[in-house]
């Protein structure tokens, strides 16, 4: 078995303490360093979300004024957008596991990746800032003209606010071309292009979609920062939908660079905890790769309300169900992956079928809304909110615990309570769908997304009413998991290099690996390199 | 044979020019962006594209500009085909000659921002328009940046035909700077 040796160079010797986290640029402290940030922008985002609940709760609360509610769920959206989920799972996820899963010691700019993680850091600060300093309020997530113009957003928060987008924007981008260039001159001897790990695959097209689309919203940023402080005339009333045109056209493809790398995620932990191949590999890389490229052709959905011809909105109309197939086929893909699998209930699995069953739920209702004519029943109404958090909830928020509980004993070196897991899974689980699913009822009942409250002849408070609980139920959840993360931290249970026998390379060096990853280059023969090196030689393929 | 350090730098230099080209693709995307803006906005624009009142910018500079551009394309090619033939003296030579039409280039730039700020305030066509010059001129500052960079590390020899990733970089950053005046030449002043 040829293997290649480099030496290991001498000034990857890990500093110490605090000056060896802030000058690294080791890919898994820069990866760690991108989780502990987004996992702060998780909860203070999801405390944002706590309060816009309790004040849904019942009618007529006044728990916050209707401008701070405003900035309230414009803030939630963009904390769990921008600086939780992106960064958890391209920064965090990514630069933690890419490297290791292609046999490689590092990304391929080391400094560039630390660079693009500060960056990213400063952003989240930044956007902070915006929303301390106020009035970001009126333009939601969105920041649809003529909302987010000097017209109506006067105050500087909205300035400050689209320059820490900017800056985000920056670091991700810079992130995304490391990525790439990693994955194409990195690869260890043997990693053909059908051995490489469905979890770095997805990487790979999320990067894509992040080198394409994010240039074209930083474009459009500086622009509405242009037309705000230097007098520049490109979103006029008579041209908002020149903003709209711009923010979907990154926005619509950001659901995929949100929502692919958990797929990836749960790509790999399924197989593993099903004691199989993953069923029709092939068959996942090609429609992975078909979401990256259907993604660009579907932004105008967005804009069915605001006019569009309708030559156009049949199209969008088309490809938007056209998008919804590749999806459907690695639903397949994992549920025959577990058909007929000697499962292995532990908590990375749940997450994972509590991805599939609530993510299929999202799906749907995703080509329910892509007919014109229901859209425009359903826009900005509770469904639009209860579809998107199935998407980016039921998919990537229960993807990136499965990678959480399915890597942390590689990480961390040391083993979490699998009890305390499946409890954080089961509050979940119920505690998203009674949050989530009522709002699917009072959006067909005609409530409208982002009103601070509502009157109490409307109909609406009992799903109000369940779907606080829900969310009050997700907040235990996530309390659960910080005990977890105690325990986890005080355990003296050291992790075995490989619990649960496991495919990729990740699983054949030590928990937690040497800064340096490998001491020798792995030479890949299959897909699934761990196995071969636990039965001894390369594994045949298993029949399905 | 190559030796483990010669392996590593071209391995390097392998890696940092796939770098660089998928930069240029996200760089490609910035510029596509504002680009549709133009023709977005100039289709959907129910008054005239130019509007009434807002005189099309003299050509004459644009042309020099281009004359300008393709030269420096030319010079940056002899400048990568020098040190090519480790020709340390044609490298410096002709980046020089690059910078010395880049800058010309921001001084024709400068005196048309000067005679165009107006524009940028009265309609959407004068914003984009200034949009469109001056993230381009930006780029022309960073490949100047960079040719003086690739000077003073030629200077001190630290350039040769095998070590020459920032050659390369600057290059063909600078290839895509002239793509894009092209791009904007034709788009703002001829079409
Ligand atoms: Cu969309």
């Amino acid at each position: 078995m040829a293997s290649i040796s480099i030496p290991v160079r001498s000034q990857d010797k890990a500093k110490s303490g605090l000056l060896g986290w802030l000058a690294t640029v080791d890919h898994k402290k820069v990866g760690l360093m991108y989780m502990v940030m987004a996992f702060v922008f998780f909860i203070g985002s999801g405390l944002l979300a706590l309060i816009i609940r309790t004040q849904l709760a019942a009618p007529g609360m006044t728990l916050v004024d209707p401008n701070t509610y405003n900035q309230i769920f414009t803030m939630h959206g963009t904390g769990m957008i921008f600086l939780f989920t992106i960064p958890m799972l391209v920064g965090g996820f990514g630069n933690y596991f890419l490297p290791i899963m292609i046999g490689a010691r590092d990304v391929a700019f080391p400094r560039l990746n630390a660079f693009s993680f500060w960056i990213t850091l400063g952003a989240g600060l930044v956007m902070s800032i915006a929303f301390l300093v106020g009035d970001r309020s009126a333009a939601a997530w969105t920041a649809y003209v003529p909302l987010s113009t000097s017209t109506y957003s006067p105050q500087s928060g909205m300035d400050i606010w689209l320059l820490g987008l900017i800056l985000a924007g920056i670091g991700s981008t810079l992130g995304a071309v490391n990525f790439m260039v990693t994955i194409f001159t990195m690869r260890a001897p043997g990693m053909t292009a059908w051995r490489i790990p469905m979890f770095v695959w997805a990487m790979a097209t999320t990067a894509v979609m992040v080198l394409l689309a994010t240039p074209v919203l930083t474009a459009a940023l500086v622009m509405l920062v242009a037309d705000r402080n230097f007098s520049t005339q490109f979103f006029t009333t008579s041209n908002a939908r020149l903003w709209q045109h711009m923010f979907w056209f990154y926005s619509h493809p950001a659901v995929y660079i949100m929502v692919l790398p958990a797929m990836g995620v749960v790509s790999e932990v399924l197989p593993v905890f099903s004691r199989k191949p993953l069923f029709g590999a092939k068959a996942v890389v090609i429609s992975t790769a078909l979401i990256g490229i259907l993604g660009f052709t579907t932004w105008v959905h967005h804009m069915f309300v605001s006019g569009v011809s309708p030559a156009i909105e049949r199209f969008f109309i088309f490809t938007t169900m056209v998008i919804a197939v590749p999806t459907g086929v690695k639903m397949f893909n994992w549920i025959f992956t577990m058909w007929g699998g000697s499962l292995n209930l532990k908590t990375p699995l749940l997450m994972c079928i509590g991805f599939l069953s609530t993510f299929v739920i999202g799906g749907i209702t995703g080509v329910i809304q892509a007919a014109g004519p229901v859209d425009s029943y359903l826009h900005n109404s509770y469904w639009v909110v209860a579809h998107f958090h199935y998407v980016l909830f039921g998919g990537s928020v229960f993807g990136i615990f499965a990678g959480l509980y399915y890597w942390a004993p590689k990480m961390v070196g040391r083993m979490f309570d699998d009890k305390l897991g499946k409890l954080h899974f089961v509050l979940m689980f119920f505690g998203f769908n009674l949050t989530f699913f009522p709002m699917h009822i009072l959006g067909l009942e005609g409530m409208p997304r982002r009103i601070a409250t509502y009157a109490g002849d409307r109909g609406w408070a009992a799903g109000n009413l369940v779907a606080t609980i829900g969310a009050f139920t997700i907040a235990l959840s996530i309390l659960v998991f910080i005990i977890n993360l105690v325990k986890i931290a005080r355990s003296k249970e050291a992790a075995p290099a490989d619990p649960w026998e496991g495919n990729t390379l990740e699983w054949m060096i030590p928990s937690p690996p040497p800064e340096y990853n490998f001491a020798v280059i792995p030479t890949v023969q299959s897909d699934r390199p761990a196995l071969d090196a636990r039965n001894g030689g390369v594994t045949p393929a298993a029949h399905h | 044979m190559l030796s483990s350090a010669q392996f590593a730098i071209e391995q390097r230099r392998r890696t940092g020019r796939i770098g660089v080209r998928l930069f240029i693709v996200s760089e490609t995307m910035f510029f596509a962006a504002l680009f549709f803006a133009w023709y977005y906005l100039g289709v959907t624009s129910n008054s005239a594209w130019p509007p009434d009142g807002v005189a099309r910018p003299l050509l004459a500079p644009a042309v020099l500009n281009t004359a300008l551009t393709l030269i420096s394309a030319v010079t940056m090619w002899l400048a990568s085909r020098s040190i090519g033939r480790d020709d340390q003296r044609g490298l410096v030579f002709w980046m020089a000659a690059s910078v010395v039409c880049a800058v010309v280039f921001m001084a024709v730039q400068t005196q048309e921002f000067r005679e165009l700020a107006y524009i940028a305030q009265g309609s959407s066509y004068g914003s984009l328009f200034l949009f469109l010059l001056f993230f381009h001129a930006v780029r022309v500052f960073v490949g100047v940046v960079l040719m003086l960079i690739v000077l003073v590390r030629a200077s001190m020899h630290q350039l040769n035909a095998r070590r020459r990733l920032l050659v390369d970089a600057t290059v063909m950053y600078w290839y895509f700077i002239v793509a894009v005046w092209l791009a904007v030449f034709t788009v703002l002043y001829v079409l």
